[in-house]
């Protein structure tokens, strides 16, 4: 893959406040890159300067190999933002707004048309296309705010929290949409606090916390980085007869926790030592009803990194 | 250039769908006038009614009033955040500001001439009869400049509010200094000695000598006051414009 954005020791203050402290990151073309991180973390910050709606302190941003102060017009030109507020024209149809701001990329006449009519449909707004967008949900207002920032088919699209405040439903339908940008070869750049969204749509993930990056890569290998333990967790009946300390004489067993029918066992990651754990059970006269492995979440890596759950 | 064309379409459309702009622009004008008249009714020797007095007093005051619609659609809440896409687009940030003075001094020109003709057929009042056009002339640069004014105070400022109630201020101590609502000449000499200082005044005067004395002695110089600030005043939008503004 090529490298389409680069950002290197990315700086911004707001008076006294460091909120950027010399951040530097890349963007592949073709991937959907996620920054996740708490309020306050500086993604929004990030977006807004590599959107040039903010100005940077210090730093670079390559686009294409070239700094974007040097070809503003051309960067913006391929650019889609999907700002975090709901930027469109209530007053009027969805349809004009589409319209609307995909002319002021140059579209006109069929073209314009046939981009505004993709747009819609790429929404799911085609049925709601003469419709003021006052009448619209939540969720239909965010729809159309993506359908406004790739009207014009841009080559790079930066989403900040798209889905704030929407119903289940809508948010799913938004996430599809980003895999389908994904799909036609538009690079994405998506800023969220909302594991999930990052867990179903990433290919890369950076994670900021107070303006600094402190983990990136993908979800698979940023998991991989913090587990050392795995965790079994065994239903079982006739618990009572198990000895808790026998299971630690088995290699890797850190701790053994029982509550409420179910062992917890927590052992270094390394040590393949399952079927020592069962045999010991069954010798015990312990029935095993279920046994499940847990996988570290995104969460979990975020609470390692930070000492803080995602939204404290 | 067609990018500018779209956004300056779209700016003249939201002010011209804006009840409120228009009410402020035509009918609290027209309320004024009558107000005003009837209120210093027999105050004002022929060929001066206090009806002409007030229509062109007023229409001065109108005009520096239409500052609002420029800063309305540069900053009103509900637009500000689409203009934000703007910003997002290739067009250039003087596009932006240029397209909301544009738009706005077309929307405020077309409204106050409309209220003027109007009054002129109906009210019968003297707008300089052969020499209206000399009027509507001189009303050009005094609607362009009001306009870029409210766009600098907004770039200034940075927020509408602010700009909304400075502007306000500013123009309603001119508005009393210069004598748009009673003469401050007959107030004695200190009074009719700072009402100078109003820019309102010059306008004033500059519209009572092409009316009542048909001369055109003030109307260049007040011509080209009005363009020089306008001038100024874009500079200064181009200098203080910072696209940040519209993050929060």
């Amino acid at each position: 893959m090529t490298k389409l954005l680069e950002v290197k020791q990315l700086k911004k203050s707001f008076k006294e406040k460091e909120v950027l402290k010399g951040i530097s990151f890349g963007v592949e073309q073709g991937e959907v890159l996620c920054f996740l991180g708490p309020n306050g973390a500086g993604k929004s910050t990030t977006i807004n300067i590599l959107t040039s709606s903010l100005q940077k302190d210090h730093g670079e941003i390559q686009y294409e190999g070239q700094p974007i102060e040097a070809r503003l017009r051309s960067y913006k030109q391929q650019l889609g933002v999907v700002p975090q507020e709901i930027a469109l024209y209530e007053q009027l149809s969805a349809e004009r707004n589409v319209r609307f701001f995909a002319s002021l990329y140059g579209l006109r006449g069929k073209q314009l048309s046939k981009a505004v009519e993709e747009a819609l449909e790429f929404a799911g707004l085609v049925d709601r296309r003469k419709d003021k967008v006052k009448t619209f949900s939540g969720g239909m207002k965010r729809r159309l705010n993506i359908a406004c920032a790739i009207a014009h088919s841009p080559k790079l699209v930066i989403m900040d929290e798209p889905t704030v405040g929407i119903d289940p439903q809508s948010r799913n339908h938004i996430l599809d949409t980003i895999k389908q940008l994904r799909n036609k070869g538009m690079t994405v750049i998506y800023t969220t606090h909302y594991m999930e969204e990052v867990e179903a749509i990433s290919s890369r993930i950076i994670i900021m916390d107070h303006g600094a990056i402190i983990a990136e890569g993908t979800k698979e290998s940023l998991k991989e980085s913090i587990q050392h333990e795995k965790s079994y967790y065994i239903e079982a009946e006739n618990i009572q007869n198990l000895n808790e300390a026998a299971l630690y004489h088995i290699e890797g067993v850190k701790s053994v926790q029982i509550e409420e029918g179910c062992i917890k066992i927590v052992t270094l990651r390394d040590v393949e030592n399952l079927d020592r754990i069962i045999t010991l059970l069954v010798d015990q006269q312990v029935r095993i009803v279920n046994i499940a492995s847990k996988i570290a979440s995104l969460e979990t890596v975020f609470l390692k990194l930070t000492g803080r759950k995602l939204r404290d | 250039m067609y990018s500018f064309a779209q956004i300056f379409k779209m700016d003249l459309s939201n002010n011209s769908k804006n009840v409120v702009l228009i009410g402020l622009n035509t009918v609290f004008f027209i309320l004024m006038v009558l107000i005003f008249g009837f209120l210093s009714e027999g105050v004002y020797a022929d060929p001066m009614t206090s009806y002409n007095y007030y229509g062109v007093s007023l229409l001065v005051f109108t005009i520096f009033n239409g500052a609002m619609t420029a800063t309305n659609s540069f900053m009103e809440r509900d637009i500000k955040k689409p203009n934000l896409r703007i910003i997002h687009s290739p067009v250039g940030k003087s596009a932006i500001y240029f397209s909301k003075i544009l738009a706005s001094f077309i929307f405020n020109y077309v409204c106050h001439l409309l209220v003027v003709v109007l009054m002129m057929l109906t009210m019968n009042l003297n707008f300089g009869g052969h020499l209206f056009g000399y009027i509507m002339l001189l009303m050009l640069p005094l609607e362009f400049v009001s306009s870029a004014l409210g766009v600098f105070f907004c770039c200034f400022f940075r927020t509408e509010e602010m700009a909304s109630t400075l502007i306000s201020n500013v123009l309603s101590i001119f508005a009393l200094l210069g004598g748009i609502f009673f003469s401050l000449e007959s107030m004695g000499p200190s009074l009719a000695w700072i009402s100078k200082f109003s820019p309102m005044k010059w306008i004033m005067d500059a519209c009572f000598t092409i009316i009542f004395d048909g001369s055109l002695s003030m109307l260049w110089p007040v011509f080209w006051l009005s363009i020089v600030a306008s001038i100024l005043l874009i500079y200064g939008c181009e200098k203080c414009f910072r696209t940040e503004d519209y993050l929060c």
